[in-house]
């Protein structure tokens, strides 16, 4: 088990270096120049040369290259050109809101997931199963902006019961730092109400994100709960007369739960993908939002540095199933 | 029937919406006074005075920074502010400030003339932002600090727009600066969201991308001009990216003034009753810079067949009515503006008599027109010039692209495109700082893609400015004028209107065309409370 | 027993293909059952129409090449207009009904590249094993582990924005999900007893990849084409919105809503057009994909 889990790290790292030479080579295709942009519009042509000096850019891609490899190795993901800070600085900084909209919107889709996965294994083939299938394959299907746009729409400016955007009001000030996340952090501190606050700013952007997942979430929880259904131990349950719900609810229902956390897992990585496009629409201050705005001033350093968190994270996630199910099932550790 | 049921949906949910949300507040009170609240869409990504300029960077350091003069009014007139008086040589290259002895930063040290000294050099050496305004007239060894209160500039050379500049440039406290200096950076880092100034504001809150806060100084030198009982506490500037989310923040009281809203959205919150709308005449001149040097757009008469072929007022329907046209490359709101007669308006049968004159007498032709991606007003005008050059038979191929390529494709004759659409928004009052974007030399820079060359124009800039004595610039520029209208590098467009939305009770707005779109002098604004 | 005359004749279309048409019954049959298959199956037919007769259906046809009346300009929706007009004064009916051949276009070359490039490097790695797979796996799982998106908006960034830079790079990051399923497909495949047995007679490499792997890897190829569609066409939609993505007077759905979400909420039908058309779409794709999977892939499906 050791080794393998060792092995799995070792992939990780060589991963990571991959995604960063990949995303490095691909954002340097193209000749933006980032320099000349934060230079300012009036700038001669030796004010952009200093700053390009300063930043590194002038010098030959390969050489930049071995440079910023060399760095990502001590743990520097370089420097953003438009905000002069440290990309690992400014990462950090957003990742807090950026995981805290994740979890939530994870938290919606297995709340509403599991339930409607195990009412249409149940109800197989039935009027519920075809509703509850158009549903999830609706959520895939949604454009998450247009979606979001609607959603502010109703229930922000026509309806008024929730903010149109951001994480808190202005005159709130937040609660001293500890996770970064404000739920969390306004619960530490004691304050019921910023906490009620920032729920209030999650629920319509988490609502969003939580919908693609939920479908897969769904869709997993129904596969695994007919297999398991129709397994021999169910079925003799069910000879024994025990009561339907408790089947469904308890036996069944703890058996299809591995595969569904591993889908979790799986979906985890993706949902830091289309933050990108969330966070955008509500003016969620996290690393979709730093990417997108640092992408379309060609500050490409950021870019990377998302791309790797993001890609961190993702790969992250899949090791831990992968070791779970390896901690299970001790078969699978070759592999 | 979509938003009308939503409507009615929305009454019944009336009820429940008046327990779940908090009603519209208006300005923030705090314990301290009032505080405003701006919504705009563009972040602060670095404070220092001496690195970046745009208008958000630039409000946030007027409000916290002191220069030795400072814009005010419309037309924009240049104030003394730490400056009390300053006198020039006979010869034009010798200026001479003395400072008002009150003054003080932050921290209680004096504004002294070493403090000067210091940030003009510094301003130079790190060769960054407003560095190019000065640096081929004026060297850092050639600031004295004559005494405490007296500062001397000797220029290279006569430099009649020299004063013009001085209002962005920023005094930083020396002391504090160097006492936050890492590897001989000039402080640059810590003054990137930290401030040595003398303003009327200190920082506060600062969350990047979120908000920026700053407080009243207390005890600001020069005192308050709406009074010590009705300034503000401080303002805080609030990153709003939509649109939408700006006016709906405005109509529910969530921000006291943003900028930035569409052209229809200005004619829709007119009617929301308790806002106000400013709509004041700008300096921001509009440009479709043509390629002269190279490609079918080299030839003249293609150009000013072009320049005849454009509806002139779809340009300013485009605004809703909000933006006049230009009638000369100056804005009018410049001195030493003409207006040139004869500056091309549509007329569909001249351009096709200069189409007939040009090489392409049948059109045939495709013309890229380049503007800055997501820039929706260019892209719209894009569209209009698509439709009208249909007539001469011209396809336009409506491109959008990132700033920095955009800038980096119109760096070089060969590969800047036909058409581009380029807004200018020159930074001082004084007619060079448009005109020297006609000189040669300006080559390179994206005001200058069009890659005019005509060295009588060249040469009668150059004569401006170094010309001491007003009337004879005023005829120099008068004849730029209108030899650059007859050369027709670029198609004239517009100058389009600076516009903010406010509440009622926000008052001591001051508009002064010099400042860029979207900033607005903080200093004089304050809560009117009823 | 069968005797020489009947042996002399040819045979029909049908007798020779008797099997096959009764597979292919018993699967329309089954599609036919399924409410979601059928509603899918419509959606996507609607779509083509749109896409092919477009400009016949359109009812103002120049408003989507750039003609404009700003006189008409954010005009709601009327009898003349059936979905209104835009900031221009064009028709969102007319640039709605066009957009769907641009979406059709974006969708066909983002799936097609992506499972041309694909579908070989799988069969490849699949059947050669050794370090080929490993190369071509290692480097597959290089672009699986980023978010496609969130690639693709780094390379479009890189790139300028414009319709044909997103869907290179769509296409781009498209490929390496084709790659993974059918390397698993040919992996089962290759162990197989016929493909065992065609290659001890002796046949070459190439003619079993062709003849006896990649019929068997086109099931769930066909499902995760149709699904792609959808997701494509979504995900070009994504980076038009972003701003990054289609330009006008293109009329893409994406790029739409782009600009229509400053007009919210006064302008509400502006961004709800298109978006619908959007939805629809891809929930079309989706749907069909999830139907044909039901029958053509059973397993594999939830997987």
């Amino acid at each position: 088990m050791l080794t393998f889990a060792f092995r799995k790290v070792l992939t990780l790292v060589g991963t990571m270096i991959g995604i960063a030479a990949l995303t490095f080579v691909i954002t340097n295709v193209a000749p933006g120049d980032p320099a000349r942009l934060v230079a300012g519009p009036n700038a001669t042509e030796d004010m952009v040369a200093t700053i390009r000096t300063e930043y590194g850019l002038d010098k030959s891609l390969p050489e930049q290259f071995v440079v910023y490899m060399g760095d990502l190795v001590t743990g520097d993901l370089g420097q953003s050109i438009v905000t002069t800070r440290p990309v690992l600085e400014e990462v950090l900084r957003y990742a807090p809101a950026t995981l805290e909209l994740v979890f939530v919107a994870m938290t919606l889709g297995i709340v509403v997931g599991v339930p409607l996965g195990m009412l249409s294994a149940v109800y197989k083939d039935g009027p519920i199963d075809h509703a509850t299938r158009i549903f999830s394959i609706s959520g895939v299907a949604l454009p998450a902006f247009w979606f979001g746009i609607i959603l502010q729409l109703t229930f922000a400016v026509d309806l008024g019961w929730l903010p149109v955007s951001g994480r808190l009001p202005l005159v709130t000030r937040p609660p001293q730092t500890i996770t970064g996340l404000l739920l969390v952090d306004s619960l530490f501190a004691g304050r019921l109400d910023t906490f009620w606050i920032s729920l209030r700013h999650i629920i319509l952007p988490a609502i969003v994100l939580s919908f693609p997942c939920l479908a897969s979430i769904l869709r997993v929880n129904r596969a695994e709960m007919i297999e398991v259904l129709q397994s021999d131990y169910i079925v003799a349950a069910r000879a024994h007369g025990i009561a339907s719900f408790r089947i469904v609810a308890i036996y069944a229902l703890k058996n299809a739960l591995l595969p569904t956390l591993a889908m979790i897992g799986l979906r985890f990585g993706w949902m830091l993908g289309s933050t990108v496009l969330v966070e955008t629409v509500f003016d969620w201050p996290g690393i979709g939002l730093y990417a997108v705005s640092s992408a379309l001033s060609s500050d490409f350093k950021p870019v990377i540095g998302v791309t790797l968190v993001i890609g961190f994270f993702f790969i992250v996630a899949n090791t831990l199933v992968d070791l779970a199910y390896a901690w299970i099932d001790p078969r699978l550790r070759s592999a | 029937m979509f938003g009308k049921t939503l409507r009615i949906v929305a009454v019944a949910g009336l009820l429940a919406s008046s327990i779940l949300a908090s009603p519209a507040g208006a300005f923030e009170r705090t314990d301290k006074g009032n505080v405003i609240v701006f919504g705009g869409r563009q972040a602060i990504p670095v404070l220092d005075p001496h690195v970046r300029y745009d208008w958000s960077t630039r409000m946030i350091q007027q409000s916290v920074y002191d220069a030795l003069v400072k814009y005010e009014g419309n037309p924009a007139e240049i104030k003394s502010w730490l400056a009390e008086k300053w006198e020039t040589s006979a010869d034009g290259k010798s200026w001479t400030f003395h400072l008002a002895k009150n003054a003080k930063f932050h921290n209680g040290d004096p504004v002294t003339a070493e403090a000067v000294r210091y940030s003009f050099e510094r301003g130079l050496k790190l060769n960054k932002g407003v560095a190019w305004m000065l640096k081929d007239f004026l060297a850092p060894e050639n600031i004295v600090a004559v005494d405490a209160n007296t500062v001397r500039f000797d220029l290279k050379a006569p430099y009649a727009p020299f004063l013009s500049f001085l209002p962005w440039w920023y005094i930083v406290n020396p002391a504090e600066v160097k006492a936050h200096e890492v590897d001989g950076d000039y402080g640059q880092k810590w003054l990137t969201d930290h401030a040595a100034g003398s303003g009327p504001f200190k920082l506060g809150r600062w969350e990047p991308n979120v908000l920026y806060e700053i407080e009243a100084n207390d005890t600001y030198w020069k005192g308050w001009p709406q009074g010590e009982k009705n300034r503000p506490a401080g303002v805080i500037y609030k990153i709003i990216r939509e649109p939408a989310a700006q006016k709906a923040a405005l109509q529910r009281g969530e921000a006291d003034i943003v900028e930035g809203l569409t052209p229809d959205d200005y004619i829709q919150i007119k009617r929301v009753p308790g806002v106000v709308i400013e709509d004041h005449k700008g300096m921001t001149t509009f440009g479709i810079k043509f390629n002269t040097q190279k490609g079918p757009t080299a030839d003249i008469n293609l150009r000013k067949a072009i320049a005849y072929a454009v509806d002139y007022d779809a340009l300013i329907q485009i605004y809703n009515g909000a933006a006049s046209l230009e009638s000369s490359p100056l804005p009018d709101a410049m001195k030493g503006f003409v207006s040139v007669p004869g500056i091309p308006r549509k007329d569909l049968a001249k351009a096709k008599e200069y189409l007939a004159k040009s090489a392409y007498p049948n059109g045939g032709i495709t013309l890229p027109y380049v503007h800055v991606a997501g820039l929706e007003e260019a892209r719209r005008i894009g569209l209009v010039l698509l439709d009208n050059l249909k007539e001469l038979g011209i396809t336009v191929e409506v491109k959008p692209e990132q700033w920095p390529n955009m800038v980096a494709a119109g760096s070089k004759v060969e590969t800047s495109p036909a058409m581009t659409s380029v807004f200018t928004t020159p930074v001082s009052t004084d007619p060079d700082a448009v005109a020297y974007q006609y000189h040669k030399a300006s080559w390179g820079q994206y005001y200058a893609m069009m890659f005019y060359d005509n060295p009588k124009v060249s040469e009668m800039i150059d004569q401006a400015r170094a010309a001491t004595n007003w009337d004879d610039r005023a005829k120099l520029y008068a004849d730029i004028q209108k030899q650059i209208v007859a050369d027709q590098p670029e198609v004239f467009g517009m100058l389009q209107n600076r516009r903010w939305a406010h509440r009622d009770y926000l008052q001591g707005f001051q508009f002064s065309p010099v400042r860029f779109t979207g900033e607005v002098d903080l200093y004089p604004m304050w809560v009117k409370a009823e | 027993m069968t005797t020489p005359v009947e042996l002399s004749r040819p045979l029909t279309f049908r007798e020779r293909h008797e099997s096959k048409i009764r597979q292919w019954r018993l699967y329309a049959h089954m599609f036919g059952k399924s409410f979601s298959s059928m509603l899918g199956l419509g959606l996507v037919v609607l779509f083509l129409l749109l896409a092919a007769l477009g400009p016949w259906l359109a009812p103002y046809p120049e408003d989507t090449v750039g003609a404009f009346n700003m006189a008409n300009k954010l005009m709601g929706p009327s009898v003349g207009h059936w979905f209104g007009t835009d900031e221009m004064g064009s028709d969102i009916l007319s640039r709605v009904i066009i957009g769907a051949r641009t979406s059709l276009w974006i969708g066909l070359i983002i799936t097609g590249v992506g499972a041309v490039i694909g579908v070989p490097l799988g069969i490849i790695a699949g059947y050669r094993g050794g370090w080929v797979r490993a190369v071509i796996m290692r480097i597959t799982e290089l672009f699986l582990a980023v978010p496609g998106l969130a690639l693709a908006l780094a390379i479009v960034a890189a790139l300028g924005p414009g319709i044909t830079n997103c869907v290179l790079a769509l296409s781009l990051v498209w490929w390496p999900g084709y790659v993974r399923l059918v390397e698993a497909k040919t992996l089962s495949v290759k162990e197989e007893l016929f493909v065992e047995s065609a290659r001890s007679i002796g046949a070459k490499t190439p003619w079993i990849l062709w003849h006896h792997i990649l019929p068997n890897c086109m099931s769930p190829i066909i499902v995760k084409m149709s699904m792609d569609m959808g997701m494509a066409i979504l995900s070009a939609a994504s980076l038009g919105f972003i701003g990054l993505g289609a330009q006008p007077p293109a009329p893409e759905w994406g790029a739409m809503i782009s600009v229509a979400r400053t007009y919210m909420p006064d302008w509400w039908w502006y961004s709800l057009f298109p978006g619908a058309a959007i939805f629809l779409t891809v929930l079309g794709f989706n749907l069909l994909g999830d139907g044909l999977r039901d029958i053509l892939d059973p397993r594999s499906r939830d997987r």
